[in-house]
C-alpha cells in the first residue's frame, strides 16, 4: 500500500481536479469560499441524467468535509429539492449508506465519487420515473 | 499496511531533528511519517520579520523523484502564495531535483519570504499591488499587518 495522503493534500488534489474540469462532465464541485484554508465547505452540482424525470435539471448540493475526511465520508445535503430514497425529504440530507456502491465508505472515495453515485442512483430504474418537486425549488 | 519508510526519508527526518536549520522546524506526525508540521520564521529585515508561519508538508510515494507537497497554514500576504497557502516556487515544480531535500526546500521558502517575486505571481491581486511602484509601500504595509495579525506564536 502507498503513502497515506493527509486530508488537506487530498482535498487540494480534489480541488485541482475539480478546477481543471478533469472530473466527470455531469458533476462538478468546488470550494464554497476560495480562502477557506481548512477546505471544509464545498458546493457540488449534478446535471440530471437523461431519460429520467431529472433530465436537464441542475441540482445544487452542499458538501461538508470534516477533520476526519477522507477516513470518514463528508456530509452531503441537497440544496435543490429532489425526491429520492437516499435524501431526507425534510432537509435534503443524503444518507450515503443507501447508495449501493458507496454504502461502505472507503478512503479512496472522493466528492466526485459521491456525486457520480447520486447521479447514477437518480437514473436507476426504481428512481428515474419518481415524481419530482417543481424545478428550481429549494429545501 | 503501509510500505516501510524509505531510508532516505528516515535520514532526512533524523537530520532535521538533530541539526535543525535556524528559524525552521519540521516534525513528522506520529501516525504518518511522511506528513510534517513545519514552522518557518519570517526572515529578518523582511516584512514577515517577527512572524512564525506554520506549514504542512507531505512526501508523496514518488519522493524524492517528485518534490514534496507543501503549503502555508498561516494566512500570508505574498505575491507567490495564494489564498489556500499554495506556493509558487520553481524548485517545487519544474526545477525540482532529487538532490534537493526537505531542508533545502524549506530554506528556499524562507528565502522566498525575504525576496517576493511579483513577476511570477500565483496571487494576481497581491502581485499587482506589489508591482505598481506607487502601491508597493501599501503592499508591504499589508504584509506586515497580516504577519502581526496571523503569524504570532
Amino acid at each position: 500500500m502507498g503513502a497515506k495522503v493527509p486530508r488537506n493534500f487530498r482535498l487540494l488534489e480534489e480541488l485541482e481536479k475539480g478546477e481543471k474540469g478533469l472530473g466527470a462532465e455531469a458533476c462538478s464541485y468546488g470550494l464554497d469560499e476560495g480562502d477557506d484554508l481548512l477546505m471544509t465547505n464545498w458546493n457540488g452540482t449534478i446535471l440530471g441524467p437523461p431519460h429520467s424525470n431529472h433530465e436537464n435539471r441542475i441540482y445544487s448540493l452542499k458538501i461538508h468535509c470534516g477533520p476526519s475526511y477522507p477516513d470518514s465520508p463528508p456530509s452531503v445535503t441537497f440544496i435543490s429539492k429532489v425526491n429520492l430514497p437516499c435524501v431526507d425529504p425534510r432537509n435534503g440530507n443524503v444518507d450515503l449508506s443507501k447508495l449501493p456502491s458507496i454504502a461502505t465508505w472507503k478512503r479512496d472515495f472522493t466528492m466526485e465519487t459521491i456525486l457520480i453515485e447520486i447521479r447514477r442512483f437518480m437514473a436507476a430504474p426504481a428512481n428515474k420515473k419518481t415524481a419530482q418537486p417543481a424545478e428550481g425549488t429549494n429545501f | 499496511m503501509t510500505a516501510p519508510l524509505p531510508k532516505r526519508i528516515i535520514k532526512e527526518t533524523e537530520r532535521l531533528q538533530s541539526e535543525p536549520v535556524p528559524g525552521i522546524s519540521a516534525s513528522p506526525h506520529d501516525d504518518n511519517a511522511r506528513y510534517f508540521d513545519v514552522m518557518v520564521e519570517g526572515p529578518g529585515g523582511s516584512c514577515y520579520e517577527g512572524g512564525v508561519f506554520s506549514l504542512e508538508l507531505f512526501l508523496p510515494d514518488d519522493y524524492p523523484m517528485c518534490p514534496p507537497r507543501i503549503r502555508f497554514l498561516t494566512r500570508i500576504y505574498h505575491p507567490n502564495i495564494d489564498r489556500l497557502g499554495r506556493i509558487c516556487l520553481d524548485v517545487l515544480k519544474n526545477n525540482w531535483s532529487p538532490a534537493l531535500q526537505i531542508r533545502t526546500i524549506l530554506l528556499s521558502i524562507q528565502a522566498l519570504l525575504g525576496a517576493p517575486n511579483p513577476d511570477d505571481p500565483l496571487n494576481e491581486a497581491v502581485a499587482k499591488q506589489w508591482k505598481a511602484r506607487e502601491n508597493q509601500p501599501e503592499a508591504i504595509k499589508t504584509a506586515r499587518e497580516w504577519t502581526r495579525l496571523y503569524a504570532n506564536k
